[in-house]
């Protein structure tokens, strides 16, 4: 399969004769490599959770950082290479910023997703003049949760740029099985105390760890209190609710 | 920047822009100069009502003691759609050096418009305001020379007026007038709009007296008010006059309307 692909997969932006990129399709394959991720939108506000893979027991789970904030009103849970989730969040930061500074009034949260996504087809060769920036496309999605103007909203944002507005999304390598569980489970009447069990049971399901209050991580974006990180103890008691099977 | 807000006609004949004859300096040089402002004269207003906000200017341009022509617009509406702005919500008046004001109506209209493609809304007056803010203060060294007065209605739908200085200094007011008749009106809004020296008849003397509290005046008053304060400025000031334009901002759109002024 690989011999096949090669004349196309060395530049970058080029086409293949059946008119696709390879290592922009690639990279949504490094994606599936990456931790769980997962994020449910609810009438109240946003979760995001995610699994904190933790390789060692002598590693440091609270520095295993894969939910950042944002903004006060928008975070973003990420699934992939960590390190290209970086550039991108500095760079939702600066825009979410200049926009507050610009227009005193916070950035909506589907403008923020758009300003990611312009990053994500800057690789390869800059076109004629410009100097490109980046080598390869992004190896990471992210789940990207706000509340704005409009209530609360998650998008999800993959490397080839484009985004899509969702209910529930699970990205990463357990997200095909978690997905469908989503499908099954979610309900547009889901509470936020719900929506936190939801995201739990699913990444419960798919981990191959055994669930604990440290290696998942919880965030929420609601109206009142903005974009928040679930504390140790706030784990411990999302983690207690959940039904014991 | 005195003569921009002094009610004075101007000093040392007219005032043409870039007109600076060679002068000889005490030491025999010959100095040359370059002035790129130019006073166009005119006054605006703006008062902000419960449920509307009224802006308005005079149509006439000035250089000197010149009339450039009779009508030269001071309001203009910025965002909606198409070089019309059709379905606008916000009015912006600048009075000052019209070629500055012209450029600064420009550039805040792009804006404006390229914000709706961007975040698929109409941009807000409290956040327009803000942008405008910071268009006048990055020319902070080289200043577009205006008083701009920015108009709409906010979020929750009531009248909304903010008012500049030419480096981005801004406020929110009531009413606000600008211009070469500035001094003229102001005091006169300050007195039938925010019911300033006005005290409640037969609530005593001396300290006992009550002021008069200033609410949101209907439509009609504030238009007549603003007729008003143009028709008496004009009396006052050789730089207003020719014709009177206004431009009422209501939730339903903008209305436009222009009567004319004495022309002498």
């Amino acid at each position: 399969m690989f011999i096949a692909r090669s004349e196309y997969d060395r530049g970058i932006n080029t086409f293949s004769p059946e008119g696709r990129l390879f290592q922009v399709e690639y990279s949504l394959e490094a994606i599936k490599l990456g931790s769980t991720a997962i994020g449910v939108a609810t009438g109240e506000g946003v979760i995001l959770g995610v699994e904190k893979r933790v390789t060692s027991t002598l590693l440091e789970t609270s520095s295993v950082e894969k939910i950042v904030e944002i903004d006060s009103h928008i975070g973003c849970a990420m699934s992939g290479l960590q390190a290209d989730a970086r550039s991108m969040v500095e760079h939702a930061r600066v825009e979410s910023q200049n926009h507050a500074f610009n227009y005193a009034e916070p950035l909506r949260v589907e403008s923020c997703t758009q300003a990611i996504c312009d990053l994500a087809l800057r690789f390869g060769e800059g076109a004629e003049g410009e100097e490109s920036i980046m080598s390869r496309p992004f190896g990471v999605a992210l789940l990207i949760a706000g509340y704005d103007e409009d209530g609360p909203s998650l998008y999800h944002a993959e490397p080839s740029g484009t985004f899509y507005r969702y209910d529930a999304k699970a990205i990463g390598s357990g997200s095909e099985g978690a997905q469908a569980e989503l499908q099954n489970e979610f309900h547009k009447s889901l509470t936020l105390a719900e929506a936190e069990v939801l995201v739990l049971k699913t990444l419960k399901q798919v981990m191959e760890e055994k669930l604990d209050s440290k290696n998942v991580q919880l965030a929420s974006v609601t109206k009142a209190k903005g974009f928040k990180i679930y504390t140790d103890a706030e784990m411990e008691g999302v983690v207690g609710r959940l039904p014991t099977n | 920047m005195a003569a921009l807000f002094s009610g004075a006609p101007p000093q040392g004949g007219p005032g043409y822009s870039f007109k600076q004859t060679p002068t000889m300096a005490p030491s025999g040089e010959r100095q040359h100069g370059f002035y790129p402002y130019t006073d166009n004269g005119g006054s605006t207003l703006g008062i902000s009502g419960a449920d509307f906000t009224i802006m308005a200017g005079d149509t006439r341009s000035t250089s000197g003691y010149n009339i450039n022509t009779r009508y030269a617009p001071k309001l203009f509406k910025i965002g909606g759609e198409g070089p019309d702005n059709k379905g606008a919500r916000i009015v912006l008046s600048v009075v000052g050096f019209a070629a500055d004001g012209d450029a600064l109506k420009e550039r805040l209209d792009t804006i404006v418009k390229m914000y709706k493609y961007q975040h698929g809304k109409p941009m807000s007056v409290s956040a327009c305001a803000q942008r405008l803010s910071h268009v006048l203060y990055n020319k902070r060294f080289f200043p577009y020379y205006v008083h701009a007065i920015l108009g709409g209605i906010d979020e929750d739908g009531k009248g909304a007026l903010y008012s500049y200085d030419p480096v981005g200094s801004y406020e929110r007011e009531q009413c606000r007038a600008a211009g070469a008749a500035a001094s003229l009106i102001m005091p006169f809004l300050d007195n039938q709009v925010n019911f300033k020296n006005q005290y409640e008849p037969g609530s005593g003397t001396g300290h006992d007296l009550q002021a008069k509290v200033a609410q949101p005046l209907p439509r009609d008053t504030v238009e007549s008010i603003v007729r008003d304060a143009f028709t008496s400025a004009v009396e006052r000031h050789i730089e207003v006059g020719d014709g009177l334009q206004m431009m009422i901002i209501t939730p339903n759109g903008v209305e436009e309307t222009f009567t004319p002024l004495k022309r002498d």
